[in-house]
């Protein structure tokens, strides 16, 4: 059974439909990569699956659960979120911020928390700024620990909204190689990212998506090389261009 | 800010010797302050004949009769004497005055004291209550549905919308809840004060936590959004949310307003005067009636008023380094 599965969605905000009739599935394991131009609805479909947003239309399943039936603290407990902007909190350490969900989601002790968060800060290799307060972070230093904070909770699936585009050039990189080993370890991913060199060796299926419409989806080799659609061509030729 | 780069903006910021001034005044102050408070103590002065130590204290002299620890009288003959050099009525008359004022402040002093200490624990208990109040005011104004932002908005605007005095009033005359607490015990039984202490504290609860809930919403309000939204991703539920994340930065930031809203109420609960509380205020009033000396006993009550304001104004500077953390109040906050 896939681990995420779209079906039919629609969403709109007024008159705006942002969703039309989104399908897709993925399975656990899967790095889905989600491009498309500014506005297409690429942040709304991420936040549908852990309900930051309420969809309208159809259903969206999480190993087969109506996620809109369950409890969406537990929802989110399983579907980990990086944003674009980190949104770490601010008040607290690189390690506060993980150990936050630990404790007060997932109910572990202050010491059992806090040697898990070690644990995973060592992973995305910050280990060394556990102390640090997110202001005294570099950006890429700053996502690795918003990395570490979904990873900590253990969930199903990490969602990725644009992990990198509010990084400086040099720092894209680590935060790549972090979101690469994660994908080596078998972790299921639906990452927002014009990154197409981490898309083409990386994701399991690329999807473009326009207008709230799912344009084009498969396997970034044939979307790259023999695109059955001229926007998809268009649209990742220029991507292309702009980052080599 | 357009304040001239000369002039400080704070005590805190004064330069090193001026600032090293100040502090030894408010050292000397406070020493003078506590010592008088413990010198009149009566639960000290239990528990140090319970232990068997010298009788040192004295709680059991009534206010009045309180003695100064300095001798007025080489003021008073120091400006006996300068008045009776027979020079010029301008060039001596300051001096003549200002002689006359200290003595008058020695005398004055330890009535004073006993003021100030009903002031200080007025003031600090109404910020703390008013603060345990005005948070989830505070919150329900921002997060709450509508229901509950409204009943705040009402509960905010109708207290700061009607005089404080006339609250107090109210409070102490048209409810009949300084009997209720009266009929307690223990109220005005040794050294627990009486109903209408209670009475100002409840007052300046309300009240301050009005002002206090207006502070902390805008300081909540200047919290990110997306920190609240990052709580909810990681699966805490929004009151969670408030309380783990939007809550320990808006606090942070609404230090300096806090801070504000504390010198006002030291000054304002001058006001409980008028409800028959001998606080700072209601102290200068009796010895102004008893010495007809109007003009200067509110210009040596004033000097207190002003010497808690400032350290107040110093130990809220404290708290807010103290509490401290890099990137986390330092622009919204400093309004
Ligand atoms: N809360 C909201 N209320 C109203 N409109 C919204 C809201 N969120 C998003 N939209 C609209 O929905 C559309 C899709 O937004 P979305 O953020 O999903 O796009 P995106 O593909 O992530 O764009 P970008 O690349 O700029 O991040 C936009 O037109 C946006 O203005
Ligand atoms: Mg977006």
């Amino acid at each position: 059974m896939s681990l995420l599965r779209f079906e039919n969605v629609s969403k709109s905000y007024g008159d705006e439909e942002v969703l039309h009739d989104v399908s897709f599935e993925l399975d656990a394991g899967d790095v889905e990569v989600i491009v498309g131009p500014s506005g297409s609805g690429k942040s709304t479909l991420l936040r549908c699956v852990n309900r930051l947003t309420e969809i309208d239309d159809g259903a969206i399943y999480l190993d087969g659960e109506d996620v809109h039936a369950m409890d969406e603290n537990a929802l989110r407990r399983r579907v980990g979120m990086v944003f674009q902007d980190f949104n770490l909190f601010a008040h607290r350490t690189a390690r506060g911020n993980v150990t936050l969900g630990l404790t007060e989601v997932l109910g572990l002790s202050e010491r059992e928390a806090t040697e898990r968060a070690e644990q995973y800060l060592q992973r995305v290799g910050v280990a060394d700024q556990a102390e640090a307060y997110p202001a005294e972070l570099s950006g890429g230093q700053k996502q690795r620990v918003g990395i570490a904070r979904a990873l900590a909770m253990d969930p199903d699936l990490i969602l990725f909204d644009e992990p990198t585009s509010a990084l400086d050039p040099e720092l894209v990189g680590e935060v790549l190689g972090v979101m690469r080993d994660l994908a080596d370890d078998g972790m299921t991913m639906l990452a927002v990212t014009h990154e197409m060199g981490f898309a083409r060796s990386v994701a399991s299926r690329l999807t473009f998506l326009e207008d709230g419409r799912i344009v084009e989806r498969g396997p970034p080799e044939r979307l790259f090389e023999q695109p059955d659609h001229d926007r998809t061509r268009e649209f990742l030729g220029g991507l292309t261009d702009l980052h080599r | 800010m357009s304040v001239d780069e000369t002039e400080p903006a704070a005590v805190g910021e004064l330069p090193g010797r001026r600032r090293l001034t100040v502090l030894a005044v408010g050292v000397v102050f406070w020493a003078w302050l506590l010592a008088r408070w413990a010198y009149h103590n009566a639960v000290l002065d239990r528990v140090f004949g319970a232990l068997g130590a010298p009788d040192l204290l004295r709680s059991e002299v009534p206010v009045r009769n309180r003695e100064p620890w300095l001798p007025p009288e080489p003021f008073a003959s120091a400006a006996d004497a300068v008045a009776s050099l027979g020079l010029p009525e301008v060039a001596t008359g300051w001096l003549v005055w200002l002689l006359d004022l200290v003595a008058f402040a020695i005398e004055s002093a330890p009535a004073l004291a006993e003021g100030a200490y009903v002031t200080v624990y007025l003031t600090v208990a109404s910020m703390l209550l008013g603060l345990v109040v005005a948070v989830p005011l505070s919150v329900a104004r921002v997060y709450g549905g509508t229901a509950l932002s409204w009943l705040s908005l009402a509960y905010t605007e109708l207290i700061r919308g009607t005089p404080l005095l006339a609250q107090l009033f109210l409070l102490y005359y048209g409810l009949p809840l300084a009997g209720a607490i009266d009929s307690v015990d223990l109220v005005g039984s040794g050294s627990v004060p009486g109903a209408a202490v209670f009475v100002a504290i409840v007052g300046f609860t309300i009240n301050s936590s009005a002002y206090q809930s207006e502070y902390i919403r805008s300081a909540l309000q200047s919290v990110d959004e997306d920190q609240l939204v990052a709580a909810r991703s990681v699966g805490l539920s929004k009151w969670a949310g408030i309380r783990h994340v939007v809550l320990p930065q808006g606090l942070r930031y609404a230090i300096p307003g806090w801070t504000n809203e504390f010198v006002y109420l030291i000054k304002y609960s001058a006001l409980a005067a008028f409800i028959t509380v001998s606080e700072l205020f209601g102290r200068a009033d009796i010895i102004a009636s008893d010495t007809f000396r109007t003009t200067d006993i509110y210009v040596i009550v004033a000097v207190f008023y002003l010497a808690l304001v400032l350290t107040t104004a110093l130990a809220m500077e404290r708290v807010s380094t103290a509490v401290a953390i890099p990137g986390v109040g330092q622009h919204e906050g400093d309004r």
